[in-house]
């Protein structure tokens, strides 16, 4: 099966899956551990409704799911933030409209409906990935690192505890939503790989998987991305040998690490 | 005379609220002092503390600290300013290491983008070894007990070696053999370091001998402010300084 493929082909499938992989489950350390999961899923589901959008306006796909995802952690940012608003409930309407909003996108494009562009913002795929897909990941990838190196003390102490960031004189607020912002970036970035369905449980499943054998959040910073990347390799040797979707094949790889990381964790034994 | 802390009839009003919590508050504290907030449950020390660093913010009035108005975020101002909070909410998976939480407490004071330096590690770990917790320094910090915690949470303040510091209740989870040898490792700093202590504290009798003054505070106001003697007198004590309005 693997020999229909030229190497070009897989070679940027293998190298779009390790920044994929990387970048996707670093910012998905900060999401879970600042309980911003129902925002990352907010935002996945907005980049492929924007990405649906796009190619009923037979536009580029990643230019609308990069404005509606990033639109979607500025708006709610501050609402998570504040906790004034259950913000539960306007998620949960994000979310909504997002899946609706997409799939009329789709409908209304006939001729490209179910098409291979289509399936593949919804599904993911290691096909296709072209030489400017490769570049963004990786500089979104770079970013993301630099960031983590540039600003450890900052980020580290936000993640401990806002408040007593804030407390040891730590401008807690522009880190907030940099994190945010840089997540939004990724989702929308990951959409081509993962797709718009399953980019999420590339964020949380890495981390939460480490989260089981570790009380150091360094650690924990340093190898999510290591899940990360491991999750979308397998997931993708997955998808091309059994011919299964990308995202599906990347996500259920990711599901058995977490599964069996709850099995065998430490944390859960007594003794 | 060098002044740590100034208060100009504050004002603090919590968010949503109508009435000021804090009312009218003027307040000045000397570089060096060592004074006891006491009150009433609700009386408003916990929101005087952080009006004081900036945490809240004053809807009414000046408050100053180290000669500098307290403006915007107030940021700069906690780089000199230790905090022990009355409540911090630690999950027991809290991801992070006693040795980590006491050093990030200098983080701030560090600085953007400056990196951590042996002599940052060097202060956090005297620190530890200072507050008997150094044999716990590679625990989790979600695991601790409460006294534990709550002197992890004193040896992060004192790690940032700060001018001011402001600590809620430092001893409420503390036994009494703890109290006293936590209470004169604060004065060893009141009185090697010239640091600034403001404690609000519930236990009379656990005040640091080295405090010098008393504050009293009920309901958003400050009701009495003298020395400790003039102040813990047992009638007036008995009477809740009810009317006192100094
Ligand atoms: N986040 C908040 N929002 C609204 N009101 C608040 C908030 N926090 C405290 N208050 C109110 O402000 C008043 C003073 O609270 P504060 O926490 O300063 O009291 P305290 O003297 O520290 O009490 P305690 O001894 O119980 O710690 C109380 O009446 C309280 O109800
Ligand atoms: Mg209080």
């Amino acid at each position: 099966m693997l020999e229909i493929f030229s190497t070009k082909i897989i070679l940027f499938a293998i190298i779009g899956a390790i920044l994929t992989g990387y970048t996707c489950s670093l910012m998905g350390t900060f999401v879970v551990r600042m309980n911003l999961s129902s925002l990352g899923f907010a935002m996945s589901h907005a980049a492929f409704a924007g990405a649906a959008l796009g190619i009923f306006l037979r536009k580029d796909p990643l230019i609308f799911a990069l404005l509606f995802s990033t639109f979607v952690s500025l708006a709610l940012g501050p609402l998570a933030d504040k906790a004034k608003l259950k913000t539960d409930v306007v998620i949960g309407v994000i979310f909504s409209l997002s899946m609706a909003l997409g799939l009329l996108f789709l409908n209304l494009s006939p001729d490209t409906a179910m098409s291979s562009t289509a399936l593949r913002i919804l599904w993911g795929s290691v096909l296709g990935m072209t030489t400017a897909d490769i570049i963004y990941l990786l500089i979104i990838t770079v970013i993301a690192i630099l960031f983590v190196i540039m600003f450890f003390k900052e980020i580290n102490s936000i993640l401990f505890d806002r408040k007593l960031a804030r407390a040891s004189g730590i401008n807690d607020k522009p880190f907030y939503y940099l994190i945010l912002f840089l997540t939004s970036l990724t989702v929308a970035f990951s959409l081509k790989l993962v797709g718009g369905l399953l980019v999420f449980a590339l964020m949380i499943n890495p981390t939460s998987s480490v989260y089981q054998f570790s009380y150091d959040m360094k650690k924990i910073i340093l190898f999510s991305p290591i899940v990360g990347v491991i999750s979308c390799l397998l997931g993708m040797l997955m998808s091309f040998s059994l011919d299964l979707p990308t995202g599906s094949s990347i996500a259920i790889v990711c599901s058995i690490i977490f599964g069996i990381s709850v099995l065998i964790s430490p944390k859960r034994r007594k003794g | 005379m060098d002044k740590a802390v100034e208060l100009n009839s504050v004002d603090t009003t919590y968010e949503g609220e109508k009435i000021p919590c804090l009312k009218g508050i003027s307040l000045q504290i000397k570089k060096g002092e060592f004074i006891a907030v006491i009150g009433p449950n609700g009386a408003g020390k916990t929101t005087l503390l952080e009006t004081i660093n900036g945490l809240l913010e004053s809807n009414k009035g000046e408050v100053k600290v180290l000669g500098k108005a307290l403006r915007g975020d107030g940021n700069d101002i906690r780089k000199y300013v230790g905090y022990v909070p009355q409540d911090y909410s630690i999950d027991e998976l809290t991801p992070f290491l006693v040795s980590d939480v006491v050093l990030m407490g200098r983080y701030g004071k560090i600085g953007l983008l400056k990196p951590i330096t042996k002599k940052d590690r060097e202060v956090a770990k005297n620190m530890m070894e200072y507050m008997g917790i150094d044999g716990i320094s590679k625990r989790p910090i979600g695991k601790l007990s409460g006294g534990q915690a709550q002197k992890v949470m004193i040896a992060r303040a004192l790690a940032k070696e700060p001018e001011i510091i402001l600590m809620d209740e430092p001893f409420s989870n503390l036994d009494f053999e703890a109290r006293r040898e936590v209470s004169d490792k604060l004065i060893h700093f009141h009185k090697n370091r010239g640091m600034t202590f403001v404690i609000v504290i519930h236990d009379i009798a656990s005040i640091p001998k080295a405090c010098n003054r008393v504050i009293v505070m009920d309901n958003g106001r400050i009701v009495a402010d003298g020395n400790k003697e003039d102040i813990l007198k047992p009638e007036l004590l008995e009477m809740g300084y009810k009317g006192i309005v100094c």
